[in-house]
């Protein structure tokens, strides 16, 4: 006797399952099929999809302005995630004490979460303003007198990028850890303090250890948000000088909003969702290895 | 009984007449980042076209900026939705709307159009070098501008000067104005972020525009070369400008009017915020060329197309309300509540702009201006044209590379962008 055929399951995830496929997988199945033509809406030779295999890929990784691209991205998210990670961890421990004034100083770090980024891009571009923008004034104090106009300096544009995604984004992580510290047995602290652990190495081989979920957690969320923001690149640099901010993102929004270039824009949205899964999974599985 | 009846055919007709005459529905989408009142005018204007033409609703659409209404038209037509009937965008951007099919040409309603030609041939000649595309009108002057010198004239004669007549005397006179290093007062300032536009007057002066026609660029000719190489001299050699890319385009102004600089590369969109900021004589010229007594100034600003994919119907209430936009009279009061150029021979002429004129002058130096202006860069595939043309110019502003080997660069690269339209 065959099991009954029980529909009612399926009718439950139905809703979800539409969802999924809707917008996520048949987008994800057409940019894939995209990406191997030469599409391009400005061109009227190939303004009917003209199949040209994996030609995009290729002919991208020969454009030096997509390489330059990728290398800025990689250097943002090089020095973001660190420093996010770092500086987050270091706060939700701090802010996890008995400190006089707590809720303030809880509320003054995550504040930033609730602008919208490009409210927060907006008052950074007043900061990083060439003469009288705040930055600038305040390192005079210093005797400071050198570069003015942080988004136009090629050595200095990403790094101001950087700032404004650091300070938009620590106070968002740290209260993930902050819950992870919270939650965390203290008892074990206890029992390790009482054995004589303390300072640095409490922290990195206890406390770290016991907040391996929020980690994790953090790392991912941390690394696919550098990707996706963009909105600050528009505010601040819009790419320049000479490219030097160009994110991969942005460059995707270049390529399909203002070059009309269909294929190449797909092709790039492959290679970021294989980038972003590559290191979700080895992310996944690194954090396994630990557990076992 | 006999009342009833009759009210009751009375509303049927109404109803009747009702379904019979529907509303056309005309939108037009503006990009409002431009300081100066503009959407209350055109709202205004919007409600008296109305009042006017009952059977006909006009929506206003306001973006920020010129890519976003460019991005709103391109997703409505590309996600099968009606975009906005109107749009103000980019002159430039012709080509890349025009093969995109985001626009339809204008040719039949000024055909149709009462005294349609005469309404056409009535544009500046200036401002209709980005309308034509195929021997077919893409799209009409809306709010023009061009690059334009404006000067601090209280300075200049404090100091015993002159309006530049060459780049010899420009270099000088900004160095004579330099204080304390540019710490306290630079001598001139060109906005470099986005550098193509107002670095165009200085291409043109030496001699050649960055671009020949929408398949050719300049920007290795020695003349070229040579501009930047001045550009670079005003900080090297006559330290009377911020040495790199440094100067933003939005502070730019508001460092010209706290007299932070005694001139200032701009655009004359912004000639209504500076004479009511600066408190201080405002001269405004074309940029002196490098020939004594030569002047250059560069065209830009936003045009107003007609979208793809609208019924004949609404096409034509389209373009009826276009020309009720750009009557003369609504042009001279949309200048002078902007600075914008009048782009009509028949609104320069009007009462409403001579008015303005002689309480303005500085208005009527920004109209001259425009007799030495050649058009602002115009090629297919623009955007990464410009990109290319963009980044070496900065690069050879910061002096990662020298003017010379960043223009070849640029022009291999443009070249490259330029290759599938050849």
């Amino acid at each position: 006797m065959g099991r009954r055929f029980r529909l009612l399951p399926y009718l439950l995830v139905a809703p979800t399952l539409l969802f999924v496929l809707a917008f996520t997988l048949f987008p994800l199945a057409r940019v894939l099929v995209g990406s191997l033509f030469k599409h391009r809406l400005n061109v009227p030779r190939y303004q009917v999809p003209v199949f040209a295999g994996l030609g995009n890929f290729s002919s991208l990784f020969q454009d030096p302005e997509f390489l330059q691209v990728l290398a800025n991205t990689g250097l943002y998210v090089l020095i973001l995630i660190p420093l996010l990670l770092a500086c987050s961890f270091l706060l939700a421990l701090l802010l996890d004490g008995q400190l006089r004034g707590l809720a303030f100083f809880r509320l003054a770090v995550f504040h930033p979460t609730v602008l919208p980024m490009v409210s927060a891009a907006t008052i950074w571009l007043f900061f990083f303003t060439p003469g009288y923008g705040l930055w600038n004034q305040a390192l005079r104090l210093f005797g400071y007198s050198g570069p003015q106009n942080w988004t136009g300096n090629p050595s200095l544009a990403l790094g101001a990028l950087v700032l404004v995604a650091f300070w938009k984004n620590v106070g968002f992580l740290m209260l993930f850890f902050l819950a992870g510290l919270q939650t965390m047995d203290r008892q074990v602290i206890e029992a390790a303090r009482l054995d004589g652990a303390g300072g640095l190495r409490l922290v990195l081989g206890m406390v770290l250890p016991l907040i391996r979920r929020q980690s994790l957690f953090v790392t991912t969320v941390a690394f696919i948000g550098a990707f996706q923001t963009v909105d600050h690149v528009f505010v601040l640099t819009q790419g320049g000088p000479s490219e030097t901010s160009a994110l991969l993102l942005y460059y995707l929004w270049q390529l399909r909003f203002e070059r009309l270039d269909l294929g190449r824009a797909n092709a790039v949205t492959v290679i970021m969702i294989l980038a972003l899964l590559a290191f979700t999974i080895a992310n996944f599985r690194v954090s396994e290895r630990h557990e076992k | 009984m006999k009342k009833l009846v009759a009210l009751c055919a009375l509303l049927t007709m109404g109803l009747a007449l009702a379904v019979a005459a529907p509303q056309v529905e005309v939108s037009l989408a503006y990009p409002v980042a431009v300081d100066a009142p503009i959407t209350a005018m055109l709202k205004a204007w919007t409600q008296d076209y109305m009042a006017r033409n009952p059977g006909v609703s006009v929506t206003l659409v306001f973006s920020g900026g010129y890519p976003d209404v460019k991005t709103a038209v391109q997703t409505a037509i590309q996600g099968g939705a009606k975009a906005p009937t109107l749009a103000v965008m980019l002159a430039t951007d012709v080509y890349d709307l025009v093969n995109a099919k985001y626009v339809d040409s204008l040719d039949d309603l000024v055909a149709q159009a009462p005294g349609g030609q005469a309404f056409v041939k009535d544009f500046l000649p200036a401002y209709m070098g980005n309308s034509s595309y195929n021997g077919k009108l893409w799209s009409l002057p809306f709010q023009r501008s061009a690059v334009v010198l404006y000067y601090n004239a209280d300075l200049f004669s404090a100091s015993g000067l002159k309006p530049p007549r060459s780049w010899d005397e420009l270099g000088r006179d900004a160095a004579a104005l330099t204080l304390d290093g540019g710490k306290t007062r630079w001598g001139i300032e060109i906005p470099t972020e986005n550098p193509y536009w107002t670095f165009q007057p200085l291409a043109i002066g030496g001699g050649r525009n960055v671009y020949t026609d929408d398949v050719t660029v300049n920007f290795n000719d020695p003349r070229v070369v040579d501009a930047i190489q001045f550009y670079m001299d005003l900080s090297q050699k006559y330290r009377a400008t911020p040495p790199g890319v440094q100067v933003a385009w939005g502070s730019s102004t508001q460092n010209f009017a706290a007299g932070k600089t005694a001139m200032l590369v701009h655009t004359t969109g912004s000639l209504a915020g500076i004479l009511k900021t600066a408190k201080f004589k405002v001269g405004v010229m074309a940029l002196p060329g490098k020939a004594p007594g030569s002047l250059a100034s560069v065209t830009g600003g936003g045009n107003l197309y007609l979208t793809a994919g609208h019924s004949a119907e609404e096409r034509k209430a389209a373009f009826a309300f276009a020309q009720f936009l750009l009557e003369p009279s609504r042009i001279a009061e949309f200048s002078r509540a902007t600075g914008y150029i009048p782009n009509r021979a028949s609104a320069q002429a009007s009462e409403a702009f001579k008015a303005w004129l002689a309480g303005v002058p500085q208005a009527a130096d920004a109209v001259a201006a425009l007799a030495s202006a050649q058009s602002e860069l115009s090629t297919q595939n623009l955007n990464a044209v410009k990109t290319v043309f963009n980044k070496y110019l900065q690069s050879a502003f910061n002096g990662s590379m020298t003017p010379k080997e960043a223009m070849d660069a640029a022009q291999k690269e443009a070249n490259l962008a330029l290759a599938d339209y050849r």
